[in-house]
């Protein structure tokens, strides 16, 4: 062994690792060794640097341990800092005072498990609901989409009176053809697709795209391959079919001779090429991609049509804004060869980041901040609770500062108990957030744009770890600052000073009010959520939901190639569905209301001059056969219904809703009169009925002008079944499908749910939201409530000498309690002005997602106060009352 | 230092590394990184002892006396000053009591088959 003068300045800086027990002995030779070890030829093989700073790292840990456990009686004692100027103390090393007042703290916790126990419910609770939330938001709006440069992706409509609209096929080709911003424009329209030649008719959801899209979704072949352009080209297309990764594992066993095989899609034979991976595209639940070319209807192709959007990628540096303007361009030009009934849409450009997510934001948004206002209150109650107990510490910090703890020491040691409590209290929340997560999943909407398995995993661990971070020195501050004020004079004193005690309850009360005013913005929100979601509820559909069962199906237009065949398929599920047993009355429409489906018109008022074809107004357009109105309940106001006699060879005639009339005919009678539908091909109806108003795409739409044609006159290979029973609707779906069953075996049905169920989906949304504000605003007064008791409970304390003084000298009971009340009442006063003023600025941001109900609701904005009031002041009676019963002679007595 | 009878079993059974380094210091007086390196050695690599371990134990046996920091033994190279051991002659009872100790547990377990006896026997 070579022997060095001195050990290395690296050995020594690592020795110091080691606790002070063993460097004020050994310093050198542990220093000394470490360089031997480093310089030994024998250990050189068998532990490389890095197993020898993990066997260091070891060593060092155990030495620690092992000087915690047997700490011998220290040796030195601490000057006391009794006299003027001593030299400085040397800085005593972190991770031994660090270990020091973590042994402290946890002593302390264990001492006091009521305040401990009541800590940690708490900070589980706020950490806990935070993560969760945190996940779901990070899941939605953080985390990137899983595509390559995703920033470039955008998704392209057409927009039309502020609604988005699908755009046609011809017009998305010249786009794409002439765009200078994209890399590549693919086509996409997601429809049902019926799949017969097997043992059961069944319904796929299909896919209709190019061999852009595929491409620009970063798909890949698990199996076989993609298509190639050629094969989704318009006017080359191909009869094949790529399979989605669940369909190929579900429906056809996972088996590779899946490939070459030949489906029955809509009716005509697809061979299937490939399938693709698992993963990416999962998301869009697609089960088959079919190129564009098989779309079901040859309308697709013609202009002007509503069919496809588009998915784009822009070239490196452009954004949705660039695009979008170059698209304009093209679509400008294109609509003057081609201008549209009803005008030509405007285009869109969104990010697709944005268009997925962008309808949840706002609500992710508002219960993100609500969840963090909840972890706010949280740490001012448990500030408030370190406040009251670090004036039962003076004497220990005052003892502390006297035997030499610096001020920077006193404030560690408070911050290090914080700290503890809080990461402890997220180490039980993240467990809590767990569970949370696992109901807020279970409980939550369809619709919410999910990219990715929600799950706790490492960003949310990081998250809720710098949230406890932040949480432990918000709420320890107050009472390291108190801490650190401690002064001399108070320890030699033996008691406290009564200044600094008007100063802390002043900080108290501060705390307080700012605490109850959070209360009330929350609460505030929850209300205004609640009277929306009530108002909503009481919403006028227009209809009658109960007892009703719906259904969809598309007849494949190979098969039924004329309207003849369609429309025979069509009366004969009418009269077989009209047969079934418990059904009252059954109809064909094609969409349902809140079903999500919806059709626009253009129209001109006959007698009026023709406007130009982007200046025609409106409607919203549904085939109906007779029987609807009376089987969704809808009232006839005039008129009469549409007749199975309205058919092909008869007079073309339609029915509208009271919407339509006052728009069209304002104060006059509508049937009669007649009105010109624009086409292609336009066709002259005759108004023969008016029905009530009815909603069609949600229930907060405002009444929408619809015009209703018969089923039986318009043909459409589309329809949704209605049967009205007596019953639960759902004891009608078997006999429901074998109706339709019996006119064609091949045909599927699909969707078969209740109307109750779309407007309870069309609810759900809501609800989750009102529930869960609902719960965060619950805990917010709850969490308020014992903030404010805590606080005039301890204001009882203090003050029991004077109060005792006060009855001895004659004061009564009642006076005694209007004392204390006062400065509580106080407190609950700023608060409430506050809350309030919160309250009228978060009604403002929320009021765009209210249904008939103002950001400034007046019921809500009284009712809450009031209801924070009272409550706040029976928190404040009790610990007042029970000043006023104490018997002035036994108070006088414990001083 | 007082060392009867009783202090000496007062002591064992000795922990491991206590064991060890009484082992190692029986031969002659080593500095630390010796000590280390002959337990290596005579244990077959089996025991590695860091700084912090054997540091520990150094001030734990002193503190009971079982070694000794040896003087005017110093290596004078240099301006080096390691600091060496030795066993005191307590320290050598208290082996000789564990290793006697040791050798009737050895016993005991070969008299009830559970080890081979030694080739000799």
């Amino acid at each position: 062994m070579s022997d060095h003068p001195r050990p290395s300045r690296f050995a020594r800086l690592l020795a110091r690792c080691y606790p002070r027990e063993l460097r004020e002995s050994y310093a050198e030779d542990i220093a000394r060794f470490i360089d031997d070890q480093r310089r030994d030829p024998d250990r050189r093989g068998a532990l490389s640097g890095v197993g020898l700073a993990a066997a260091l790292c070891a060593d060092a840990l155990g030495s620690l341990l092992d000087a915690v456990l047997h700490r011998r009686p220290p040796q030195r004692r601490a000057p006391v800092r009794w006299g003027p100027a001593l030299p400085p103390l040397p800085p005593e090393p972190l991770v031994e005072t660090l270990l020091q007042d973590i042994r402290f703290a946890g002593r302390t916790f264990v001492r006091r498990p009521g305040f401990t126990a009541v800590a940690l419910l708490t900070l589980c609770l706020g950490i806990g609901a935070n993560s969760a939330i945190f996940t779901l938001v990070n899941a939605v709006l953080i985390r990137p989409l899983p595509f390559v440069h995703p920033e470039q992706l955008v998704v392209i409509w057409g927009m039309s009176g502020g609604q988005r609209q699908l755009l046609s096929i011809p017009d998305v080709e010249g786009m794409r053809t002439r765009a200078r911003v994209f890399q590549e424009i693919g086509l996409m329209r997601t429809q049902s697709v019926n799949l017969t030649g097997t043992e059961q008719p069944d319904r796929l959801i299909g896919s209709f795209v190019t061999a852009e899209t595929l491409h620009l979704l970063g798909a890949r072949p698990a199996l076989g391959r993609l298509f190639t352009p050629d094969e989704t080209a318009p006017g080359r297309g191909q009869p094949v079919a790529v399979l989605s990764y669940g369909t190929w594992k579900t429906r056809f066993g996972g088996r590779p001779d899946v490939l070459g095989r030949t489906l029955l899609l809509n009716g005509r034979p697809h061979q299937v090429i490939g399938v693709t991976a698992a993963g990416l595209l999962d998301s869009y639940q697609s089960d088959v991609w079919i190129p564009i070319t098989s779309a079901p209807n040859p309308a697709w192709f013609t202009r002007p049509g509503t069919t496809v959007w588009a998915l784009g990628r822009l070239k490196p540096g452009f954004t949705p804004a660039d695009g979008e303007h170059d698209l304009q361009a093209i679509a400008t030009d294109l609509a003057r060869t081609y201008p549209a009934p009803g005008g030509n849409p405007r285009i869109a450009v969104i990010d697709l980041h944005e268009a997925i997510t962008g309808g949840s934001r706002f609500m992710l948004i508002v219960l993100f901040g609500a969840v963090g206002a909840v972890l706010l209150i949280v740490c001012v109650n448990i500030a408030n609770l370190q406040l009251a107990r670090a004036t039962t510490r003076d004497r220990e910090m005052s003892l502390r500062a006297a035997l030499g703890a610096g001020r920077g020491r006193l404030i560690r040691q408070v911050l290090t108990e914080s700290l503890l409590l809080s990461l402890t209290g997220g180490a039980l929340g993240l467990l809590l957030g767990r569970w949370a997560l696992a109901v807020l999943v279970a409980s939550m909407p369809g619709g919410l744009p999910i990219t990715a398995p929600l799950t706790l995993d490492g960003s949310t661990v990081l998250f809720s770890v710098a949230v406890a971070v932040v949480t432990g020195v918000l709420f320890g501050a107050p009472a390291a600052w108190h801490g650190a004020r401690a002064g001399l004079q108070d320890a030699l004193r033996g008691g406290s000073g009564d200044r600094g005690r008007a100063r802390r309850l002043d900080l108290r009360n501060v705390l307080v009010a700012s605490e109850l005013a959070l209360c009330i913005v929350l609460l505030a929100s929850a209300g205004l959520f609640t009277r929306s979601l009530v108002a909503l509820q009481r919403a006028r559909t227009g209809f009658d939901p109960a007892h009703v069962l719906t259904a969809e199906f598309r007849l494949p237009s190979v098969k039924y190639d004329d309207s003849v065949k369609v429309i025979n398929f069509m009366s004969a599920a009418l009269e077989r569905l009209r047969a079934v047993p418990g059904v009252q009355s059954a109809a064909l429409v094609d969409a349902v209301p809140l079903s999500g489906n919806y059709g626009t018109i253009a129209y001109v008022p006959a007698g009026e001059p023709r406007p130009a074809p982007a200046d025609a107004p409106s409607a919203g357009i549904n085939l109906v056969t007779d029987g609807y109105f009376r089987t969704l309940g809808i009232p006839l106001l005039a008129g009469r219904d549409i007749a199975l006699t309205d058919n092909l060879a008869s007079e073309p005639v339609i029915v509208v809703n009271q919407a339509f009339a006052d728009r069209v005919w304002p104060g006059q009678p509508a049937v009669g009169r007649s009105v010109l539908l624009l086409g292609p091909p336009d066709i002259m109806a005759r108004v023969v009925g008016v029905v009530g108003t009815t909603t069609q795409l949600t229930l907060s739409e405002t009444p929408t002008p619809q015009i209703f044609a018969p089923k039986l006159q318009g043909g459409g290979i589309f329809a949704s079944v209605v049967v009205r029973g007596t019953g639960a609707p759902e004891a009608m779906t078997r006999g429901l499908q074998q109706a339709i069953w019996s006119v064609d075996r091949d045909q599927p049905v699909w969707k078969i749910r209740s109307l109750e169920s779309l407007v309870e989906r069309d609810l759900s949304p809501a609800r989750f939201t009102v529930g869960l504000i609902g719960a965060f605003a619950g805990l917010a007064l709850l969490l308020g409530i014992v903030g404010v008791y805590g606080v005039m409970s301890f204001v009882v304390t203090q003050r029991t000498r004077e109060v005792g003084i006060r009855m001895a000298l004659g004061a009564e009971a009642g006076q005694v309690i209007r004392l204390m009340l006062r400065r509580g009442m106080v407190v609950v006063g700023v608060a409430i002005v506050l809350g309030v003023a919160g309250a009228l600025a978060a009604g403002r941001y929320l009021e765009s997602r209210l249904y008939s109900v103002g950001g400034a609701d007046p019921a809500t904005m009284i009712a809450v106060p009031i209801i924070l009031g009272t409550a706040a002041l029976a928190a404040c009676w009790f610990p007042a009352r029970r000043a006023a019963r104490v018997s002035p002679a036994v108070t006088l007595r414990t001083e | 230092m007082t060392s009867g009878r009783r202090s000496v079993d007062g002591m064992l059974p000795l922990t491991p590394a206590v064991l060890h380094i009484l082992l190692a210091l029986a031969d002659g007086d080593l500095h630390g990184y010796a000590v280390a390196q002959r337990v290596a050695s005579a244990s077959d690599g089996q025991v590695r002892m860091g700084p912090g371990t054997l540091y520990g134990s150094i001030q734990r046996m002193t503190d009971s006396a079982l070694v000794e920091e040896t003087t005017g033994r110093h290596r004078q190279e240099g301006a080096e000053r390691r600091r060496y051991y030795r066993l005191t002659p307590f320290g050598r009872r208290v082996l000789e009591r564990e290793l006697e100790r040791l050798a009737a547990v050895v016993d005991a377990a070969r008299r009830r088959q559970l080890l081979p006896m030694p080739d000799s026997a």
